[in-house]
């Protein structure tokens, strides 16, 4: 009979309990969340990654449409201890079967997770085999076929035309949202607040954006590393002093690169919904949720740019601004879904600046 | 931090005796707080009533008084200490309200002391309802509908509008006490009389039922500058109606959406900021509606709680620590995290395990009282346990109950499972064994579908595993679903041994996690641990020197925070003589699971299985099975068997104390005098025996604890009475046991210590009511009062020969009787017992130390035992009981030989009168200073109360009798009004108590039909809060103290350290 894995690349194999036949490869990251499964696996900055959900109970409250953050599941597989299964007709397993995720139960999260913490971020595949080895095998070729794909990841889950979404907010600001997998729950934000949203895909060009006659550029959240994402940097410099922009998540890493900050890979990144950042403006201190396998790095910033916000747990930059250009950014989701709404003012602060 | 730079001095109130409500988790505040405030090296002084804490340990503060929190007492301790500031939010109700009298009464301003952590108006926003509602309108949160009465027409006008069932809570009341829910207008009337009476202010709020709705806590916590985290979220098992403190809870949270919880993360943060919480922890309790997600706020408390204790071991995060430290200015991005080392403590922790929380209960301590939940809190305990899953935590949690083992199997009673009582799992457990359906179950008790189906998956795993035997798969299912070897050995009829065996056979092992705060996210060296099936045993080296203490598991009445004493001290001295402590423990209310206690702390079942498995991961050179009282005794010969060494008295000896035979024996060698005694099967085996003991003679069933079923009958009628009562729990194979009472002995308990070749004296407490009355209801005194000093001598000589003829090593507890300077050896514990905190404190001898010196073998040249006089003290302490007769409604307060208290107080003075005084006010809240006193005493009292009932008029007090104490007393020259027995009509004695006319009641009786005639008196005495005195030793100490109060002026002194 086939057992099921994890196999981590160059790494071990960890045995769980096969919760349907799919096979895929991806980045294995651990979130800490205690819930927000459902929108943690619609979150387009999850493309291309495995979940390991550090919380031991899934599934325990069913699943509602309304919360998802894009239209489909991006996670490419989803691996929690013990997931709910039920009479109940509607359970988040029939849901993760129905979109093909690969699931595993069951299974030694704590290990998993030590593993990637001690040895950093890692590759791997959930897969079906009669032995380690065979899985082994099996494992390295998703995971060879899953990484010669296209590297700009944003631009793989971006939409490809310009979307126009009528805000709540008749008096609010006119604002551009450059598309790199943002979040639903951004949209939702920046509705309440504006009277026209522009959705428009990764590789606009800044004259195109500056056609929109937008008061403000919101640069949102995505997948994969920023420095492949090189089109966007020059959008952004060239938009730079004229309009101005909010980044969250990547757009903050895209900004950064924008204004000569370099990034780099984090050692297993911040995916949780209770890291603390301080606001160095203010003071305050907020829990805040995250996720990001990369980070800006705060030698090197030009003397306008200013670090706004850090993370406290591991001192990383985790908000730049740049007053003298109306920009500002945040590495943290401000957005919440899930996690903690310490920090949504920061939508508030943006479209003051949309003049 | 520039004003809080001046404050070098502060002041902590503990929350004095253990009562239902408010129990040692305040040791553990109180305990932890002070160890922080000290390490930033202020002055800490600290005040609690109650002895057996470890916060009241010499060592811990500064300076500890253990003297009455009330106003006139504290008072004298501030204007002596002039400290800089207080922080009333740790030691529960009690210290928030000693603090908002002493900042009304101007004390405070007076002193010029700053409150830290809370104000007056903080307080008020938090506790008074109808504040508290107006601020909930003001940020948009949501309440049940309900009406502040004042007096009872209202309360029913308002009850119209609510409709039935209507929740009754009386304002500024601990534990929900006089509250409850009615559903009938007969019940509501009742219940809102007794309420109005209840609250100190008179004031109640009666609000519509929430029945059915899921409940949760948050804890949070708040610094200066506005930081917020929620350091747990609480889940409750029981839908609402049932205390929270009563209720089976988890954490974290399980079955919210991330919505709903945000929604209520968000409401608790504009709660805090509303009330004007400016620094430390707070509850704040929500009920949702599981139709539609609607929510409610039930109720917040501004200071750290029961459940604050729950959350810190639950998660790591030390709350009462990071309390203190933020109410002295710190914030919580500058404190680290104590488990990370590396991360701050504005975070909120992450968990990847299931918490599962189970009161414990002692219904069966109060006869006639119902086993119903209500929102009156009734619970005397509770576990705490830790697993992977919620099943898995759950399956440890009923194993640490140390009652249960496992999901036994019950007679289904469709009733228990559709009203919240402590029962109510196991119905629903055998209804799923007997084939009803989720959906069934859950219409019949609304506990949310998510439980009942984890339940239920446990429950298939057990008939599956009877179906089909054990095997290696189905052997590691049911560990990961919690199940015990008990219970499997119960399932498929073999022995709990032969199922360890298979299991260790198949390999089939716990691994043992650590709790890091944040789900492994970051490295952690904290040396906290919980086994779990779902992680594989890593082997690990023996570590040298490394002892595991067993704890006292969950507290109940007769085994509580006297034993975490023990415990505490005990693993703080074995690390002082370079051993390394492995802790087992259970109990989340205590200081002895706080994981800098030890070096390594395991939260386990205190049960065999689970005990042996720690000890094979850790490999200690031995294992304390004296320290936690009778729990660790009960499983030292599994222990053993499985070739595990025991430190200290070995096994031998202990089955020399335990078997009444051997001990009996044991002392006829010895030559002691021990009561006459018999077995008897029935009751013409009784009545012989009868003729050779001679009346009165105590009674119990073989096989009881804690005294339960004892009596003492004074006649052949009563000895027959108590067989036909007990005939289902007498027969040849389980006889009823008979002994000579001692009637008006004096008892005495001498707490010892014997090494290999030396042996301390701890103390000798004199017990202040005659034999008859357990002894740890019954108050005490050290130095003894009454002993005369050779008898003293005698007891001293006999404990110690007894000590040495049993080869104790380490403590030994002894009970005996003095009746006519003949001293009669009653009962040995071989193990620390409920006096050792008291004794030490009272006598300044480290109990405790010593006994860990006895273990590590330390002989007389290096302990130098003669350095240790118990009767060297100047001061005479008196340990005070608080018993909860309040929260059992038709319970009888009569004390006898079945332990019913829950805590316990030290009065101390340098004389016996002003200890006693202490003591009394401690325990009964109050002394009336004038008023009437109502005597009904029984014949063989009169004679010996009469002189003191004349100084009782002397002082002023006005005296009425039932009729023939009357004509007693008037016959001896006092005036004495009559009243009326209940039985001849009314108004009788009972209306005048509770007219509120009667302002202390002394009614002394014996015989089961007096007994049962005068309960209405003492019974309204409980419901309408008068002091009653049921024993005559006691009603003279009484009026002693009575006198002390007249004339004394007040003294406060700290203990002095120990030697």
């Amino acid at each position: 009979m086939d057992k099921s894995y994890l196999v981590i690349e160059n790494g071990p194999c960890f045995a769980g309990v096969k919760r349907n036949d799919h096979e895929k490869a991806g980045e294995i990251v651990f979130n800490t969340s205690h819930s927000g499964y459902e929108e943690i696996a619609t979150d387009p900055s999850y493309f291309n990654q495995i979940m390991v959900m550090t919380a031991p109970m899934m599934g325990n409250y069913g699943i509602d449409n309304d919360v998802w953050e894009s239209e489909q599941y991006y996670i490419n597989g989803f691996i929690a201890l013990d997931i709910q299964e039920t009479g109940r007709d509607q359970t988040w397993l029939h849901r993760l079967n129905e979109f093909k995720v690969p699931v595993l139960s069951e299974i030694d999260t704590r290990g998993i997770v030590t593993y990637i913490r001690d040895r950093g971020a890692s590759w791997g595949a959930i897969v079906h085999a009669s032995d380690e080895n065979e899985a082994k095998q099996k494992a390295q070729e998703l995971i060879s076929e899953t990484r010669s794909q296209e590297k700009d990841w944003p631009f793989r889950v971006t939409t490809r035309t310009i979307e126009e979404v009528k805000g709540d907010k008749a008096d609010g600001p006119r604002v551009c949202l450059m598309n790199f997998g943002y979040k639903r729950n951004i949209l939702r934000e920046l509705k309440k607040r504006c009277s026209l949203i522009h959705i428009v895909p990764s590789r606009t060009t800044a004259k195109e954006i500056k056609e929109l006659k937008v008061q403000g550029v919101l640069l949102s959240n995505g997948p994969g590393d920023p420095a492949d994402v090189e089109f966007a940097v020059d959008t952004i410099k060239d938009l730079l002093g004229e309009i101005p922009i909010f980044g969250i998540c990547m757009g903050h890493q895209l900004l950064g690169r924008a204004l000569g900050a370099k990034t780099f890979k984090l050692k297993f990144g911040h995916r949780g919904a209770n890291h603390p950042v301080k606001d160095i403006r203010n003071g305050q201190i907020y829990v805040t949720s995250q996720n990001h396998g990369y980070a800006v790095e705060e030698k090197g910033l030009p003397t306008d740019v200013k670090v706004s916000h850090i993370n406290l747990n591991d001192q990383t930059v985790s908000g730049l601004e740049c007053p003298s250009r109306s920009a500002f950014s945040v590495q943290f989701h401000p957005e919440s879904h899930p996690g903690p709404r310490d920090a949504v003012t920061l939508f508030d602060e943006f479209i003051n600046v949309c003049k | 931090m520039t004003d809080m730079d001046k404050i070098k001095k502060v002041v902590i109130f503990g929350s004095g005796p253990i009562v239902i409500g408010q129990a040692c988790e305040f040791d553990y505040s109180g305990t932890q707080a002070c160890k922080a405030l000290m390490g930033l090296g202020l002055e800490v002084v600290l005040i609690n009533s109650n002895p057996a804490t470890i916060m009241t340990d010499p060592d811990l503060a500064t300076k500890v008084y253990v003297e009455p929190l009330k106003a006139p007492f504290v008072r004298k301790i501030l204007e002596a200490e002039k400290p800089d500031a207080i922080i009333p939010t740790l030691g529960g109700q009690t210290a928030l309200n000693l603090a908002l009298e002493l900042d009304a009464d101007g004390t405070l301003k007076e002193l010029d002391i700053r409150m830290l952590g809370s104000t007056r108006e903080t307080i008020e926003a938090a506790e008074d309802r109808e504040k508290f509602r107006a601020l909930l309108d003001r940020v948009g949160g949501k309440y049940c509908r309900s009406e502040l009465v004042r007096n009872f027409a209202d309360g029913i006008a308002a009850g119209k509008d609510l409709g039935f069932p209507i929740i009754l809570r009386p304002n500024y009341t601990l534990g929900g006490g006089g509250g409850g829910i009615a559903y009938s207008q007969e019940e509501y009337e009742r219940m809102l009389a007794n309420a109005l009476q209840e609250s100190p202010t008179s004031e109640v709020l009666v609000e519509e039922s929430i029945l059915g709705w899921k409940e949760y806590e948050l804890e949070v916590m708040r610094d200066k500058n506005g930081t917020f985290v929620v350091i747990c979220s609480i889940e409750n098992f029981d839908p609402c109606g049932v205390h929270t403190g009563d209720s089976i809870t988890i954490a974290p949270q399980q079955t919210l959406t991330d919505r709903q919880y945000q929604d209520m993360r968000d409401e608790a943060r504009k709660i805090v900021d509303a009330v004007g919480l400016e620094t430390g922890g707070a509850n704040i309790q929500f009920a949702v509606n599981p139709d539609n997600g609607e929510r409610i706020v039930i109720e917040m408390n501004p200071r750290v709680s029961r459940s604050s204790a729950l959350a810190s071991k639950a998660t790591g995060f030390p709350i009462a620590k990071i309390a203190a430290l933020v109410a002295m200015g710190h914030t919580l991005d500058e404190i680290t995290n104590d488990i990370t080392k590396t991360t701050p403590s504005c975070y909120e922790p992450a968990l990847d395990y299931v918490v599962t929380k189970i009161p414990r209960f002692a219904f069966e301590k109060f006869e006639g009282t119902k086993d119903l939940l209500t929102t009156q809190m009734k619970s005397v305990g509770e576990v705490m346990s830790i697993g992977r899953t919620f099943k898995e935590s759950l399956g440890k949690a009923i194993s640490s109950l140390e009652n249960y083992r496992g999901f036994e199997e019950v007679q289904f009673d469709e009733e228990l499972i559709s009203y919240p009582n402590s029962q109510r799992i196991f119905h629903i457990a055998q209804a799923f064994r007997d084939g009803k359906s989720v959906d069934d179950i859950h219409q019949l008790c609304q506990v949310n579908h998510w439980f009942l189906e984890q339940l239920k998956d446990i429950i298939d795993c057990e008939l599956e595993i009877k179906k089909r035997g054990l095997n290696p798969d189905n052997i590691l299912l049911a560990k990961r679903y919690g199940i015990s070897d008990m219970r499997l050995a119960d399932v498929c009829g073999l022995s709990e041994k032969e199922v360890r065996n298979l299991r260790v056979k198949h390999g089939v092992r716990p691994g043992y996690l650590r709790v890091d705060t944040c789900a492994g996210e970051f490295k952690s060296e904290t040396p906290y641990f919980y086994s779990t099936y779902w992680s594989r045993r890593e082997k690990r080296e023996a570590i040298q020197d490394t002892v595991a203490i067993l704890g006292s598991g969950p507290n109940r009445i007769g085994q509580g925070i006297e034993f975490d004493y023990s415990c505490v001290r005990g693993v703080k001295k074995f690390r002082s003589e370079n051993n390394r402590v492995v802790m087992i423990n259970t109990n989340p209310e205590t200081v002895s699971t706080d994981y800098d206690t030890s070096d390594e702390l395991f939260f386990e079942p205190l049960n065999a299985e689970y005990v042996a498995e720690v000890l094979d991961y850790t490999q200690p050179k031995g294992f304390v099975a004296q320290l936690g009282g009778q729990t660790p005794i009960t499983i030292a010969n599994d222990l053993v068997a499985e070739g595990y060494q025991i430190l200290g008295s070995d096994l031998q000896t202990i089955d020399l104390a335990e078997d009444r035979a051997l001990f009996s024996n044991l002392c006829q060698e010895l030559n002691f005098k021990i009561p006459k005694a018999g077995i008897a099967g029935g009751i013409n085996e009784a009545l012989k025996i009868a003729q050779t003991i001679n009346y009165p003679i105590m009674v119990r069933p073989s096989y009881v604890l804690g005294g339960r079923r004892m009596e003492v009958v004074e006649n052949e009628e009563e000895l027959r009475d108590y067989f036909t009562k007990y005939d289902k729990y007498i027969s040849a194979p389980t006889p009823c046991l008979m002994d000579e009472f001692l009637e008006n002995a004096l008892e005495v308990d001498v707490d010892l210590v014997r090494g290999v070749d030396w042996v301390v004296i701890g103390g000798i407490v004199e017990h202040i009511e005659a034999a008859g009355v357990h002894s740890g209801d019954s108050m005490g005194v050290l130095p003894p009062q009454k002993l005369k000093v050779e008898t003293t001598a005698n007891i001293e000589k006999m404990s110690i020969d007894l000590a040495n003829k049993m080869n104790i090593i380490g403590h030994l507890n002894l009970q005996l009787a003095v009746k006519n300077d003949q001293v009669y050896m009653i009962e040995a514990n071989p193990r620390s017992s409920r006096s050792v905190p008291f004794v030490a404190k009272a006598s300044r001898v480290p109990v405790v130390d010593l006994a860990v010196m006895a273990m590590l073998g330390y002989d007389k040249a290096r302990v130098q035992p003669e350095k240790y006089d118990w009767a060297a003290t100047e001061y005479v302490s008196v340990k005070g009981v608080v018993f909860p007769f309040k929260k059992f409604r038709d319970s009888d307060s009569i004390l006898g030989p079945e332990m019913k208290s829950t805590g316990e107080c030290m009065g101390r003075g340098k004389e016996y009168s002003d200890a006693l005084l202490k003591a009394l006010i401690s325990s009964q809240n109050f002394l009336p200073k004038e008023g009437e006193v109502f005597l009904s005493l029984r014949d063989k009292d009169k004679d010996i109360l009469l002189s003191s009932i004349k100084q009782l008029s002397e002082m002023g007090y006005s005296l009425t009798a039932t009729s023939g104490t009357a004509k007693y007393l008037k016959d001896h020259g006092l005036n004495v009004e009559v009243i009326k027995k209940v039985h001849e009509g009314r108004p009788h004695c009972v209306d005048r108590i509770r007219s509120g006319d009667i302002a202390l009641v002394i009614n002394t009786t014996s015989g089961r039909r007096s007994i049962e005639a005068s309960f209405g008196i003492r019974r309204s005495c409980i419901d309408y809060s008068v002091p009653c005195i049921t024993e005559r030793q006691a009603a003279l100490a009484t009026i002693l103290a009575l006198r002390s109060q007249r004339d004394g002026t007040i003294s406060v002194s700290p203990l002095e350290k120990m030697i």
